[in-house]
Order: C-alpha cells, then structure tokens, then sequence
C-alpha cells in the first residue's frame, strides 16, 4: 500500500508538469506517458516497456483531469487488460474530461474566482484579494488533480463511474450561475475602479472607445479579437495623440 | 532605466510566469491580475501593478483556452507593461496608456512563441518517436524535460523583449506624448479591455439561464457603484 501511495505521489507531482512538451503531433502525450510511468514501475519486464509506450501515445484533455486517465489506464495494465482495450480507453477518455474539465475549471472555477477578485479590488481590498484568489484557486486546483488521479487508479477500466461523481455533477451546475453573477457584478466595479482617475471627459470618451469596441466584436467576433482591437485602437490612439499635440 | 537587480528579478518572475501558463505547474501566477500585482510589488509600485494586472485580467477574458486554440500570452505582457507604465514620466494615469501598448505587443509575440514551441516540440517528437515507441523512460523523459527548458527558455525571452520594449518606450513615446495624449491612449487601453472583458464574458455565460444570473450581477455591481459613489 505505502508503495502504491508513493507511486501516486510521485504521478501526482510530474502531473503538476504533464503540458511541459506539448505539441500538435502528440499533445499531451508524452507529458501523460512521464506521469504514468512511476505507477508501471512494477509490471514485469515484457509488460513495463510497451506500457510505458502506450502511456506516451496520443492524449488530449483537461489537465486537471488528466489524472483519471493515467490512473485508470494504468490499474487496466496491472490487471493484464489487452493493449487494444487500454487504447480503446484512453481514447475514450479524451472527449469527456476534455468537456468537464473546461466547463468545471475554464469556465467555472477560474473566472468565478476572477471575477470574485475582480470585485473585491473594485471595493478597495488590494493585492490581498490576489493572494486570496491564489490560495482559494489552488486548494480546488491540487484537490481536483489529486482527485482524478485516485479515482482513475481504484475505478481502472471502470473510470466512467467516476465521471458521474455527485459533487462534480453539483460542481457543475453551481459554478455556471456562480461565475455568470461574479462576472456580472465585476463589470462595474471594474470600470470605476479604472475609471476613477479620469475627470468627465475622459470618461465619456472612455464609455464611448468601450461601447463602439464592444459592438465591434460582437458583430466581427468571428475576425476580431480582444488583443487585436485592443492593438488597433491603442496605435490610432498613439498616432492622433503623437499629431494632435 | 531601472536598476539591474529589478530588471534581473522581473526577468525572473517573467519566465516563472510564462512557464506557468501552459507547462508548469498551472497555479495561475500566469494571471495577468498575480503577474501585475507581483511585478509591482517588484518595482515598489502595487497600485500600478494591480491597475495594469486588472487591464490584461479583462482582456483575458476573451481567452477559452480549450484544445490546442492559439491565444495571446498576457502574464509577461503584463510584466512588461507594469515596468512601462512604472516608469513613465508622471506614472499613475499617463503610464497606463504607454504600459498597456508595451503589453499588447509583448502579449501578441508571447502567443506566436506559443505556437513556434509547439511546432518545434512537434518535430522533435516526431523525430524521437523510435526512441519513445520503444518504452525506454529515459528517453521519454529527456523529451519531456527538453520541452520544459525549451518553455522556459522561450519565456525568458518573451519578457526579455518585453523589457527591452518597456525601456525604449520611455525616450522614444513616453518624451513625445502630452498629458492629453497620454490620457488618450489610456482611454483606448481601458475602453477596449473593459469591452474585451465584457465580450469575453458574454460568451462563457452564453444564452441559457446563466443569462439572468449575469444580469442579477451586473445590476448588483452598479448598485454597488452607485453606493460607493
């Protein structure tokens, strides 16, 4: 037991690195395949070597998540499960903790904090509120990695049963309504907090660069983006303030 | 120009930031609100590095980075910018303006390096794959550890170019901007994150029920405004 919880841990801190060579041909493969590798460390000689290939195999997914597959496919190969029925599961994997992973952490858990952040620097709290935010966010960050590994690792072939977890299921439909009110409620205060320097004519300009950018990507969103029309605003702005002198 | 020791510790905390965002160990220091807060904290300067991490917070916003989607890299940016806008003549507002231009820039070659280190990554797994089909650890791992120090590499020089870019800025635009002209820049930096953050957000709340929840929140927020004014 204490080997096993060791081999976890150690799966769990290269986890920490599973994007470290991501690339278009493997994704994260490799970085998946490093991860798994301590828990294979046991299989006899003619199973370790092609384990720890398929391991490194094409793999794409959440990153906080990931650890239900290396988990699972790893206990499938302790139980001598055939090579085709391990691919089979992994590539099954990807889709589904793909989706739940950015739904629960890309567009729940990240900007609901944000936007908690966001609020609480609009009503004057500093740069504790970030500190705060980097605590809160990693607590749920390490949780869920350590989570996914163990679960994958007692499930093995049967990880679906993980998926449908009660709390990831609350988590999920908590979070959309959480982060869509925080984000709301930051808007606002966001804008006074960068506004309140300006004096009235600034900030009618500023109110008017906002609205006409805003309607700008929605209607061109689909050939616009944030950074590019941020840059092209930014450098006529330059070029009038350079003229206008 | 700013002290050496500052320039070396932005340096570093530039590649500790441009590593997190994709490599490791994703704990969000790559947010642009700790990478701005920080490096203000670096310079003597939190107001300014909470003002500027709050700017490229927005504008992250319009970011999903689901899949293998190609996305600007705004936590060197925000770096860059912080040190721009802290040393600006007049700092405060009239920085703003000069920092988020230095950061927009930094943020669009941080996303196409991204995207290099991606395409080189994939040549040298491809070229490895013998090695890696063979199930030797140690060759899986020298890949691996190659992309981390490529990664890293790549974000030192990220915001090694940002800082060059945040030094340059003062003698070439900094000198040749009126306070009208500074304050005119600004307003394009925050009118167009504002509407960036915005957007951004209206497409993660999407059309369902998390619709009125956006609108509860936003009726709030400007009930809290108006209260706090």
């Amino acid at each position: 037991m204490a080997t096993v919880n060791g081999a976890l841990a150690r799966a769990l801190l290269r986890l920490f690195a599973v994007q470290g060579s991501y690339n278009y041909e493997r994704m994260l493969g490799v970085g998946v395949g490093v991860a798994e590798e301590p828990l294979l460390r046991d299989l006899k000689d003619g199973q370790y070597g092609p384990a720890v290939a398929r391991g490194a195999h094409f793999f794409n997914a959440h990153p906080y998540l990931v650890g239900l597959a290396i988990g699972a496919a790893a206990r499938a190969e302790h139980e001598g499960a055939a090579p085709d029925q391990i691919e089979r599961l992994r590539e099954a994997l990807c889709g589904p903790l793909g989706s739940l992973g950015d739904r629960l952490i890309w567009a729940g858990w990240l900007p609901l904090l944000s936007a908690l952040t966001l609020v609480a620097i609009g009503l004057g709290a500093g740069w504790s509120a970030v500190a705060v935010f980097l605590i809160v966010y990693n607590i749920g960050h390490v949780a869920l990695r350590w989570w996914a590994l163990k679960a994958g690792w007692t499930h093995g072939t049967r990880v679906s049963v993980a998926l449908h977890h009660p709390v990831l299921q609350k988590a999920g439909a908590l979070l959309g309504p959480a982060m869509a009110f925080a984000a709301g409620a930051a808007l606002p205060l966001t804008a006074r907090y960068l506004t309140a320097p300006f004096g009235s004519w600034t900030r009618a300009a500023l109110a008017g660069v906002a609205a006409v950018s805003f309607v700008l990507l929605r209607w061109r969103g689909d050939r616009l983006n944030g950074l590019r029309l941020s840059l092209g605003i930014a450098a006529l702005a330059l070029v009038v303030a350079l003229v206008w002198q | 120009m700013l002290p050496i020791e500052l320039l070396i510790a932005l340096v570093v905390w530039g590649t500790l930031v441009g590593v997190d965002l994709v490599s490791l160990p994703q704990m969000m220091i790559a947010r642009p609100l700790v990478a701005g807060a920080v490096a203000g904290a670096i310079l003597g300067d939190i107001p300014t590095g909470l003002k500027l991490g709050v700017v490229f917070e927005l504008l992250q916003y319009d970011i999903l980075p689901v899949g293998a989607v190609r996305y600007p890299e705004y936590g060197p940016a925000t770096v860059a910018a912080v040190a721009t806008a802290h040393a600006a003549p007049g700092g405060g507002v009239l920085g703003l303006g000069l920092g988020a231009l230095v950061g927009l820039v930094t943020g669009l070659l941080g996303g196409l390096t991204i995207n290099l280190l991606r395409r080189v990554n994939s040549r040298i797994v491809h070229a490895a794959a013998a090695q890696l089909e063979s199930g030797d650890p140690r060759a899986l791992v020298r890949v691996h550890v190659g992309g981390l120090l490529r990664d890293a590499l790549r974000a030192a020089l990220v915001t090694i170019v940002g800082l060059v870019l945040a030094g340059l800025a003062r003698p070439l635009l900094a000198g040749a901007l009126t306070v009208r002209g500074a304050l005119l820049l600004a307003v394009a930096a925050v009118g167009t994150a504002l509407a960036a953050g915005a957007g951004g957000t209206l497409r993660l709340v999407g059309r369902g029920p998390n619709l009125a929840w956006f609108a509860a929140g936003l009726g709030g927020g400007i009930l809290a405004t108006l209260w706090l004014r």
